[in-house]
């Protein structure tokens, strides 16, 4: 066991348990945090997804000895109130199916937006490598392009992604 | 079980200290009597006033419906809450959803299954069941009118209701739904009010709402199965036999003992099984529920519980059934030599195939192979058994199935056995047995007095599978020297698996080519290869591979025939229901059939219907037309995908294009890639590096035409049509393109290159 302080959406938080825990697990299991989705556990999938430092990764690849002193962002600290501008569009444009492999859809397309505001196609395409079975892709890429074509500043509040 | 701890006993938990395994039960005992509700079940404020199992209004306007049906991604639960809205004419902003529970069923005998039962599926909308919802709208809003026009002392003729708000016409006085609720759920009604005419909704048909659960989804509040949490619960990691059908020999839980957090290994024998008290009623037999030999590691967290499970040395008994069929190629040489024999049972027999004869004759073997559901969210279920009694909180995708599982594995009486229905990650037919909340059971039986939660890795889950049905099937065509139609029609269909519930025949012998007697000789049999691989249903369970197959062979038919594959499909369904021939002209036209496309580019075109194709105006009718190109080095790729169809009429437009859409994608992906084979009679694939799907980049443009609907009046499931044609629309494609005709899926296996 090591103990380990590191801050998530905001807060900061110790955990003491094997290093070599996945941070999935650390999240959906240590912290209550369950928004984060178990899909494949070997980087395949992308339900894991969160933002780390500012960046969108795989978390069931981050054991929580690298954590130490790093910034986690998960799905439930993507926005304040539910009004990410990607969150909106999910519902405007009935995006989810069952909903299950979406929150890691949600963090890998607002990574991608942070870094690249308005994404070609291309980008798109490379960008969200995340398995859906309910085949929800068309309309994941429809609302993408529709952020896009968002002005800037539009992009709702984000608190601490 | 020589080298398992002395104090193992079959079946119980291996408790690795005894003082800690009593404490554990004692601590959390107080807080874990029956009857805890999930927060997430328990939307029901404390004020709100029950008009029926179904309908809660609350003070502060809010409308619970309670809804008997999973939502398991297709939009069912929202659906129904629509039904009652309609009626009820509350604010649809008000409205909240909860699963109601079977439990409350059995104890109040039928309150959610009056009419149809708890059954899972898009079956929502359907006529029998949407009758019912409307009804329960219908009867809330008279009563509030009552209560309404007592308070007011009128007369309730004179009350009109329209978005939660109740107006008395000759005043204007006005009253909230909350309001009066309390003293609405006390009327009754001496008669249950008429439906309004389909043409006075204002709602259904009219809007697209999102679903109700689109908020929780996107802020990852929604709770799935594997999210539940209870106090006091822990987590328990499970393995069955690599080859299905094995026995545990033995297991070494001291190597585990030591290992953090770990609390417990079990051994799950099937003979542990209780059997229900009573006569189940099981929406499906049972059968194809038993448990499956075991070891589970309980832990208190779930990571902890894997790497000790991981780390548990487990010797296994294989069954000896699998020896025969080590590989998929031993399977396929034992379906082949029993189409040989052409033995089947026969399914549909018309005129007399052995005296046809033509000149042109076309004869093929056509097959589908092992295939996984795949669902995101894996299996899982957390389950407390006591002595008297057990709660079970799962992902299924039908609670009755599902509550009578526990109840058979626990022995317990209906009576004292709770389901929690919990929002579902994906099912695609592979939580419709409930095969996984037994096993859940079994494990959490043998840790009693505290809830544990079994997750099946993704692993476990490939490889632990009641998979795809595969078909292998012989089709041969006399043509008609005249017309170029088949005048004869002979096939055998052999379904590998020892599982007769999943060997069905809808696409294979009611199609209308079949069945219309445009082809006047018809024989279909259909044979079976039993095999220890465990089958199950698999979306449009078996139907996927008879659309694949029958369309593949009437392209073939209509290439050897020198006609167009349209065209030739015209001819067929010529004498059948009209919304055949519109659903084929309609994707046709939209995909801009016949126009001329570079080299290694084809349309291809396949039709389908499901689940009734034989009977007039039943079911969904899918064509779908794929554009397709084949590079050179024999690359496929999907360009565009148009689809027409017909379930009659639709109640919320967009929810069905998108079940349209995921459904072409289920089928395009198995059609490309999707196949599971076997060494040493287990499954190899293991994870989505082995076993690849379709990711955005690989989407093409799916185009869902509404012009091809008949308007007919019913509303009928579209989750499963849209499986079937895609597959052969895609092989059909292939074969305009480069001249190459693919009878077998995955056709990522297929040798393709052209120069
Ligand atoms: S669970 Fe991490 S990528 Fe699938
Ligand atoms: S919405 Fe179900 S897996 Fe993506």
């Amino acid at each position: 066991m090591t103990v380990i302080r590191f801050r998530v959406n905001g807060t900061a938080r110790t955990l003491d348990a094997h290093p070599s825990t996945p941070l999935l697990w650390v999240l959906r299991d240590h912290l209550g945090l369950t928004g984060t989705k178990y899909g494949c556990g070997i980087a395949q999938c992308g339900a894991c997804t969160v933002h780390l430092n500012g960046q969108a990764v795989r978390s069931c690849q981050v054991p929580l000895e690298t954590l130490r002193g790093a910034d986690v962002v998960t799905i439930e600290g993507l926005s304040r109130d539910g009004d990410h501008v990607l969150q909106k569009l999910w519902a405007e444009m009935n995006v989810p199916q069952c909903g299950y492999c979406q929150a890691g859809m949600l963090m890998t397309a607002a990574g991608l937006l942070k870094t690249s505001p308005h994404p070609t196609d291309a980008e798109i395409d490379n960008a969200l490598s995340n398995i859906c079975r309910c085949g929800t892709y068309p309309r994941v890429r429809a609302a993408l392009r529709r952020a896009a074509q968002q002005p800037p500043g539009t992009g709702g509040k984000v608190s601490h992604g | 079980m020589a080298d398992t701890a002395p104090d193992t006993a079959m079946g119980a938990a291996l408790s690795l200290s005894r003082r800690a395994f009593l404490l554990s039960v004692s601590a959390t005992a107080g807080g874990m009597a029956l009857g805890i509700m999930p927060p997430a079940a328990s939307g029901a404020d404390g004020a709100g006033a029950e008009f029926s199992a179904w309908v809660v209004i609350g003070r502060d306007d809010t409308v619970i419906i309670r809804v008997p049906t999973p939502e398991i991604g297709n939009g069912a639960m929202t659906q129904v809450a629509m039904n009652v809205t309609e009626e009820l004419a509350c604010a649809w902003s008000r409205v909240r959803v909860e699963f109601g529970a079977i439990h409350r069923d059995y104890l109040e005998k039928g309150v959610y299954s009056a009419g149809f039962l708890p059954f899972f599926a898009g079956h929502g909308t359907d006529r029998q069941r949407m009758k019912r919802a409307l009804q329960l709208g219908a009867s809330a809003r008279e009563r509030l009118k009552v209560a309404a026009a007592t308070r007011w002392k009128a007369a309730a003729a004179d009350i009109d209701a329209q978005d939660g708000v109740l107006t008395h016409k000759p005043t204007g006085r006005r009253l909230r739904y909350g309001q009066v609720a309390a003293e609405a759920a006390r009327v009754e009604l001496a008669v249950e009010p008429t439906l309004k005419p389909e043409s006075d909704w204002t709602f259904l048909g009219k809007a697209s709402p999102a679903k109700l659960n689109t908020p929780d989804i996107v802020t990852g509040r929604l709770v799935f199965g594997i999210d539940v949490r209870q106090p006091g619960m822990v987590h328990a990691a499970l393995r069955q036999p690599p080859v299905h059908g094995g026995k545990v020999k033995s297991v070494d839980a001291d190597a585990v003992r030591g290992m953090p957090g770990v609390r417990a290994v079990v051994i799950i024998d099937p003979a542990n099984t209780k059997g229900a008290p009573i006569r189940p009623k099981a929406t499906f037999t049972l059968g194809d529920t038993t448990a499956q030999w075991g070891v589970a590691v309980i832990a208190d967290h779930y990571w902890q519980a894997k790497m000790a499970l991981d780390a548990l040395p487990v010797d296994w008994d294989a069954n000896p059934a699998a020896a025969a069929f080590a590989t998929v190629e031993h399977i396929r040489a034992a379906v082949d030599a029993r189409l040989d024999k052409a033995e089947g049972r026969v399914l549909r027999k018309a005129g007399d195939v052995a005296a046809t004869s033509g000149a042109r004759v076309v004869d093929g073997v056509y097959a589908t192979p092992y295939c996984e559901n795949a669902a995101m969210e894996p299996l899982n279920a957390t389950a407390l058994v006591t002595a008297d009694g057990a709660e079970v909180w799962c992902p299924t995708q039908d609670q009755q199935q599902a509550y009578w599982v526990v109840i058979d594995e626990t022995g317990l009486p209906p009576e004292s056995v709770k389901l929690h229905q919990t929002f579902v990650g994906g099912g695609f037919g592979r939580r419709t047995q409930a095969d996984d909340v037994r096993m859940a059971v079994a494990v959490a039986k043998a840790y009693p007095g505290v809830p544990v939660k079994t997750i099946w890795s993704r692993e476990e889950c490939f490889r632990q599978g009641r998979y795809r049905t595969p078909i292998t099937s012989r089709f041969r065509a006399v043509l008609d020297d005249g017309t170029g139609l088949p005048a004869a029609v002979e096939a055998e269909a052999c379904f590998t698996g020892s599982r007769p519930t999943f060997h069905l025949t809808m696409g294979f012998d009611d199609v209308p080519y079949f069945t219309s007697g445009i082809v006047p000789n018809v024989l279909i049999r259909s044979s079976a290869q039993p095999v220890h691989v465990l089958n199950g249903a698999w979306r449009g369970p078996c139907y996927n591979s008879h659309a694949f197959i029958v369309e593949t062979f009437i392209d073939e038919c209509a290439h050897a025939a020198g006609a167009d594959p349209l065209d030739y499909r015209l001819r067929l369904v010529n004498t059948w229901d009209q919304s055949w021939s519109d659903c084929l002209r309609t994707a046709a036209r939209h995909a801009g059939w016949g126009r001329q496309l570079p080299r290694g580019e084809g349309l291809g075109i396949a039709i389908s219907g499901w689940p009734q194709a034989a009977v007039h105006a039943m079911g969904t009718i899918v064509c779908t037309v794929a554009h397709v190109a084949v590079s050179p080095a024999g690359e496929i790729r999907v360009k565009k995908i148009d689809v027409a169809f017909d379930c009659g009429r639709v109640a919320n437009r967009d929810a069905v294009a998108a079940q349209l859409e995921g459904g072409t994608l289920f089928g395009l992906n198995a059609a490309l890639q999707e196949e599971l084979t076997l060494v040493d009679g287990a499954v190899v694939e293991a994870n989505f590096d082995q076993y690849p799907m379709l990711r955005l980049a690989d989407t093409p443009p799916i185009d869902i035409h509404f012009d091809a609907l008949s308007g007919h009046s019913r509303m009928d499931i579209v989750g499963e049509a849209p499986v079937g044609p895609v597959s052969a629309a895609v092989g059909n494609a292939i074969f305009s393109a480069i001249g190459k005709r693919v009878r077998g899926t995955p056709f990522s296996r297929h040798d393709l290159r052209w120069i």
